[in-house]
């Protein structure tokens, strides 16, 4: 069995992939996860493997990756770099080796472009978290929704210009004031993020794009992706434990090698 | 010796033949205990949030300085923010000199600022021409060490950036450093050998951290090729002074810039391009440029806050080097 850890800044995701090739995939909130199993010795993260369901694991079976990873080294396992791993966790989950890999998370925004199965170029967003999943939860907390509802909505969006995830707030709430209905306040928002990773996408664009990290399960951000860029947009299952599927496929191909 | 303030490389013969002692601000800033603090002494003073840290970090050290009264100023070539640089230290009793660096890289118009500094400084041309033979002297040694950073594999791009940006004012003292070169490149063959793969050259305004030399290498990529720090060498061997700050390719436009980044790319047999940015600096949009004009593959960073890497830029650089290899 093998075991990938992505450290991310909202949710840890462990993938355990058993000896059939399939996945059991664990999440849990980031700074619980922190207080409960970890410790740290020597400047490194030892994590309680037991408590976090990792009870028989061999530690070189495990690869690691994440914010975390640049903070807090994992002590024991092998770490890779974020990027690499959520383009070899797409890789897998797609079944394709050449496209656009886009991966929304919660502070992250990354795309790489993925030719022949390996990383060509890639860009991150600026100094700023307002193309992100947690721009996406402040909003829909602002229109008194929950996430579900939020990624409906793509048709006659608000024209939202702040650039700025907590300006964007106030200029939320104006438009409500102005008696937008929810609808066209969700899709404005949902717009938002496409036009912060747009340029971003056009420079790595291909004629498939894949989707992954938490947001890839905002079905309207996928709409308008197409929509806007025409591309095919594939977000495979389960998109947010790609990081930590790359780790564990990292894990078996170092094994064999 | 009285000190003189300059904000980037200047012609630095012409302060030394006025037997006076150039301090590059920048190196004082980066290098004082708490650069940082000094940032947010100038915010406290007033200057934005949203404006470079390095023009930040300058104006709090020549406040803080007792010894620092004249400053030279270079209006045209570096940052259009020094202009309010300036002024505000004009503000507070400091003797400001501009100095321009005409865009098209005139020879006449070029020569006529040295003259007008010159004569600030109540120096002749032969003057200044004799401190240039001293000054080359110099400039020899840090050739020497930057060739054997590329033909070699005993120095760091950390020990081959901070030579070589020492170049602006050579620390107050040519002989002393010199000294400093000769004794770095004495002990160089019991350095260790450096196993890094990856050949990397650094453009851009120098780094305003001083961890990512190491944390490269500790990946197995080194950087090779220094271009601003190099150019501040003046690696021209050219005996005209005018020329040789004509040749200088730091304060002119970018395409001139990247002839010179181009040859180096090849010479050194370079794997990637870092382009570093500092925030909210207007170079930030000729990356633009630098991106179409290179044929390697290029990092563009962003530098914000002095001192060490944050989180994201640790990741970006581990995901060039992985992609490199």
């Amino acid at each position: 069995m093998y075991a990938g850890i992505d450290l991310g800044s909202r949710n840890v995701k462990v993938a355990l992939m058993k000896d059939n090739g399939k996945f059991n995939l664990h999440k849990y909130d980031t700074v619980s996860f922190y207080r409960q199993y970890g410790r740290m010795e020597e400047g490194q993260l030892v994590v309680d493997l037991a408590g976090a369901g990792l009870a028989d694991m061999k530690l070189q079976n495990i690869v690691s990756t994440g914010y975390g990873r640049q903070t807090i080294n994992l002590k024991g396992t092998k770490n890779i770099p974020e990027i690499k791993a959520h383009v070899t966790g797409a890789v897998h989950l797609a079944g394709i080796k050449d496209f656009t890999l886009l991966d929304l998370g919660g502070q992250d925004s990354k795309v790489a472009k993925v030719v022949n199965g390996r990383m060509h170029d890639f860009e991150t967003n600026d100094r700023c978290a307002a193309s992100t999943g947690r721009y996406l939860e402040n909003m829909a907390a602002v229109l008194d929704i929950d996430m579900k509802e939020l990624s409906r909505y793509h048709e006659h969006p608000v024209d939202l210009t702040s650039t700025c995830a907590i300006f964007g707030e106030t200029e939320l709430i104006g438009k409500v004031v102005e008696g937008h209905p929810v609808s066209e306040l969700a899709a404005g928002v949902n717009y938002t993020i496409f036009k912060r990773i747009k340029p971003m996408l056009l420079k790595l664009k291909s004629p498939k794009l894949v989707f992954t990290g938490g947001v890839a399960r905002n079905a309207a951000l996928k709409k308008i992706v197409e929509q806007e860029i025409s591309v095919e947009v594939i977000v495979p299952d389960n998109p947010q434990y790609a990081g930590a599927i790359g780790c564990a496929v990292t894990a078996l191909e170092n094994d064999i090698i | 010796m009285e000190k003189v303030g300059i904000t980037t490389t200047i012609p630095a013969e012409i302060i030394y033949a006025a037997g006076m002692v150039p301090v590059d601000l920048n190196n004082i800033f980066i290098t004082s205990e708490n650069p940082q603090g000094m940032v947010e002494e100038a915010e406290i003073a007033g200057y934005p949030r949203n404006i470079c840290a390095w023009i930040k970090g300058l104006y709090t050290t020549v406040i803080r300085s007792d010894d620092i009264n004249t400053l030279v100023a270079v209006t045209q070539g570096d940052c259009s923010n020094t202009h309010a640089l300036m002024e505000t230290l004009e503000l507070s009793g400091v003797r400001v000199i501009p100095f321009a660096y005409p865009y098209d890289r005139d020879h006449d118009l070029l020569k006529l600022q040295m003259e007008k500094l010159m004569e600030a400084f109540g120096v002749t041309w032969q003057q200044v021409k004799r401190e240039k033979e001293r000054l080359d002297q110099v400039r020899q040694k840090v050739w020497k060490m930057d060739e054997l950073t590329w033909k070699g594999n005993r120095i760091t791009g950390w020990d081959n950036h901070l030579y070589q940006v020492s170049c602006s004012d050579f620390n107050g003292d040519p002989e002393v450093f010199a000294q400093e070169m000769d004794n770095f490149l004495n002990g160089l063959e019991k350095k260790p050998a450096l196993n890094t793969g990856l050949r990397l050259g650094y453009i851009g305004v120098p780094p305003i951290v001083d961890d990512m030399y190491d944390y490269l290498e500790e990946r197995g990529a080194r950087v090779v090729y220094n271009e601003t720090q190099r150019q501040f060498t003046m690696p021209f061997n050219n005996e005209d002074i005018v020329e040789q700050y004509r040749l200088y390719s730091y304060p002119y436009g970018i395409f001139y810039r990247l002839q010179d980044v181009k040859e180096q790319i090849k010479l050194r047999q370079l794997d990637g391009i870092i382009h570093y940015a500092q925030s909210f600096c207007y170079r930030q949009i000729e990356d633009m440029i630098v991106r179409q004009k290179l044929d390697v593959p290029v990092l563009t960073l962003e530098g914000d806050k002095p001192n060490k890497l944050d989180a994201r830029t640790r990741m970006r650089l581990d995901s060039f080097v992985e992609m490199l290899r």
